[in-house]
């Protein structure tokens, strides 16, 4: 790549008409038509996304009836909500079913990508494409398919095992069951996306370190040990942080599992934003429900800052 | 693939936004009147809207139906937002929240509604009174409550299987309970579909429920809910019922395959069992609840303040709820009406209905309806049913004995509610 093409502002043109101009100096009116440019999204954030936010952290400090009074009530929501044990346990919940759909989703979706690289694999753009379809598909739908099939008297599952002459396992009642079975909901929605993911990531990985790992006499499975799994050291961080996130948001699965905003029996479904949700829209009590919110904030930032140093350890290890 | 040229991408473009803009071209949509309605369950007929419509051509109904709870979430935040439809649905045990708020509704009584309230039962006009005394909701039906069986797996247990016979095995529900024991230990198979349902047949049958008529909390000292709790565990600990949740698709694969042989009925309930299990035509009859009459559920048309056609909406309750309407919906769906007016009428005094082998429906609930003692809905009635139900569930599966679940949920409404 020559530097004239680093240089300019228009890549296209560049390279048969280089300009003296360096990358990010504009003209006084273009940095206009660039503020105009962008100003979409910032207009679109400002009304969708600072002002709820800010709006959720006024209303946090209130005691706010949605049809009635709003009185100010200081840090009251917080400290109650701090000794709210329905609010820890929606926490556990929420890291339990977090824990058992994202790991074992990693191992199959770096299963799925592999089989994908495969350069024998004929067609192999249908297989890339079938893996995205649970993808598209409306959360809504994959949830009540799943609650068929996890139904205590006549799911599908629960008929297998009884033909098979184990017991029937109740997915609803029974807090371990119901969290694999939400894993297992949220996991045939994501491994395809994620499998995409590490297959990008695995074709940028050069083709002459496995010949020279074969040369060396390495097997099939040295080879996805020591070369593939370094190369997508990234790449899992990523999928890692994206599925943390996403794993925070869980809400339509335990809904439609439980079919309760109260997560179940013993609130065992009872995840964080469904605990957001039960406050607020059940319970009225918009103020507390703003101040889950803002807990589930600062859990999401203190995990982003793990993640942000594992990376950089990651990443300091990688250069050395 | 085909090439537009230029000036051709231009034109088709032009006429995509042309087509878009005409959708909304106020000369098309101008010509009919668009009432929407907010409903939930079977409370609003399709074929019945279709009927209005076709005899108000200027008329458009447009229905949105959802789940009993995020219906009236959602109606909150419409009514905060001041887009609400025209008619909300109202459930009996969401009234009392609503009553409080009599300033985000219509008062009907401006509309014409101080005619209307001689038809109707008193307290369940009443329970459509805002605290104000505004009018806020018309009732649609009374859940009078009675049980539905099945008469083939009666008689395979060795049961009596005519109403009167069967209504006289349970004058209270300790019997019901022990028939219960003895069906079961015959089959093994569940008498009742989900002995939850056994708490609201009991509690509704007091005068008062959570709260006292000056709107106080009594759930921990009203005698009526340590009945219908002591009374739920007690069918739960005898093991009578399948424990399948209402309204789950188990239930309804059950209702067909005959895994329960009880199902405590409400009105409005004869016509699930007749949409769910439509091959059980036949199979089915009526008797009387145990420990007298009791009222399940019902529910009441309002127009939010906020709605944009008060007047057409209202048109449109007073042919939906009059008398003449509701023993149409009786007769057709099983509803039970809300006008008193038809109680004495022969057509609901002795109408039959051949899906629940010709049962006297009609006398049975009729019966139900008159012997029932107004009962008052409080603010958060719905919350603390749901907590109860909770804490009933957890009994159920084991995780918790009586007595233990009767004090987390004691302490969970304290919690919740104050």
């Amino acid at each position: 790549m020559s530097n004239t093409t680093l240089r300019s502002p228009n890549p296209w043109r560049a390279s048969s008409k280089p300009q003296a101009r360096k990358l990010g100096q504009l003209k006084k009116h273009e940095s206009r038509w660039a503020f105009l440019f962008i100003s979409p999204f910032f207009l679109m954030f400002l009304v969708f996304g600072l002002a709820p936010v800010l709006f959720s952290t006024y209303i946090a400090f209130f005691s706010w009836d949605p049809l009635g009074d709003t009185k100010f009530i200081g840090i009251d929501n917080f400290t109650y909500l701090v000794n709210d044990s329905r609010f820890w346990q929606a926490t556990g919940n929420t890291f339990s079913i977090w824990a058992f759909s994202t790991f074992p989703q990693m191992i199959l979706a770096l299963f799925l990508a592999s089989v994908l690289r495969n350069p024998k694999l004929r067609a192999p753009i249908f297989w890339r494409t079938l893996l995205l379809i649970p993808n598209i598909t409306s959360v809504l739908a994959v949830a009540i398919v799943f609650g068929q099939l996890f139904g205590r008297d006549f799911g599908m599952i629960n008929v297998v095992l009884g033909f098979m002459g184990f017991q029937h396992i109740d997915f609803v009642s029974n807090p371990l069951a119901g969290h694999i079975a939400i894993a297992t909901m949220i996991t045939w929605r994501w491994v395809g996306y994620n499998a995409l993911i590490f297959l990008a990531a695995m074709i940028a990985i050069p083709n002459e370190l496995y010949e020279s790992a074969e040369l060396d006499g390495a097997s099939r499975w040295q080879q996805f040990r020591y070369v593939t799994l370094p190369g997508l050291r990234n790449t899992i961080t990523f999928v890692i942080i994206v599925g943390t996130i996403g794993g925070l948001q869980v809400f339509a699965e335990p809904l439609t599992l439980s079919g309760n905003f109260n997560g179940g029996d013993s609130r065992q479904f009872s995840t964080l934003t469904l605990f957001l949700f039960e406050q607020m829209f059940v319970e009225q009590k918009y103020g507390y429900a703003a101040a889950i919110g803002i807990a589930i904030t600062f859990i999401v930032l203190i995990i982003s800052l793990i993640n942000f140093l594992l990376t950089r350890r990651i990443a300091s290890e990688g250069s050395k | 693939m085909i090439k537009f040229s230029k000036p051709l991408k231009a034109l088709v473009a032009i006429a995509a936004i042309a087509v878009g803009l005409g959708q909304f071209s106020p000369a098309l949509a101008a010509s009919k009147t668009v009432v929407t309605i907010w409903s939930f369950g079977n409370v609003i007929r399709p074929e019945l809207v279709t009927e209005y419509e076709a005899a108000h051509p200027d008329i458009s109904i447009v229905v949105k139906k959802s789940e009993l709870d995020p219906h009236h979430n959602s109606l909150i935040t419409a009514m905060l937002a001041k887009n609400t439809p025209d008619i909300a649905a109202i459930e009996v045990s969401y009234s009392g929240y609503f009553r409080s708020y009599p300033k985000y509704f219509t008062d009907l009584r401006t509309l014409g509604a101080s005619d209307m309230q001689s038809d109707y039962l008193d307290w369940r006009w009443d329970q459509g009174v805002a605290d104000n005394g505004a009018v806020i909701g018309i009732p649609t039906d009374v859940g009078g409550a009675a049980i539905a069986y099945r008469t083939d797996l009666f008689k395979a247990a060795g049961l009596p299987t005519d109403p009167t016979s069967v209504s006289a095995l349970w004058p209270t529900w300790d019997k019901y309970i022990a028939v219960g024991e003895k069906y079961k230990a015959k089959t093994k198979k569940s008498f009742l579909d989900s002995s939850g349902t056994v708490y609201a047949a009991i509690l509704n049958q007091g005068t008062q429920k959570y709260y006292d008529r000056s709107g106080n909390l009594i759930y921990s000292s009203n005698a009526q809910v340590k009945t219908a709790f002591n009374g739920t565990s007690k069918a739960l600990a005898s093991g009578i019922g399948s424990n399948i949740s209402q309204f789950t698709s188990d239930w309804n694969v059950g209702m067909n395959k005959g895994t329960f042989a009880t199902i405590i009925a409400p009105a409005w309930m004869m016509d699930y069992i007749k949409q769910q299990a439509p091959a059980t035509k036949g199979k089915w009859n009526i008797a009387s609840l145990p420990g007298g009459g009791g009222n399940i559920g019902g529910s009441q048309l309002s127009i939010p303040a906020s709605a944009k056609h008060p007047q057409e909406a209202m048109d449109f309750m007073k042919w939906y709820l009059s008398p003449a309407m509701q023993l149409r919906v009786f007769k057709t769906y099983g509803l039970f009406p809300s006008t008193k007016t038809l109680y004495d009428d022969p057509a609901v005094k002795n109408y039959t209905d051949p899906f629940f082998s010709n049962a006297p429906v009609g006398a049975i609930y009729t019966k139900g309806a008159l012997a029932l003692k107004p009962i008052f809905e409080g603010r958060k009635e719905r919350q603390i049913d749901n907590i109860f139900g909770q804490a009933l569930s957890r009994i159920a599966l084991k995780k918790q004995t009586a007595a233990a679940a009767w004090q987390q949920a004691l302490s969970e409404i304290k919690n919740t509610v104050g």
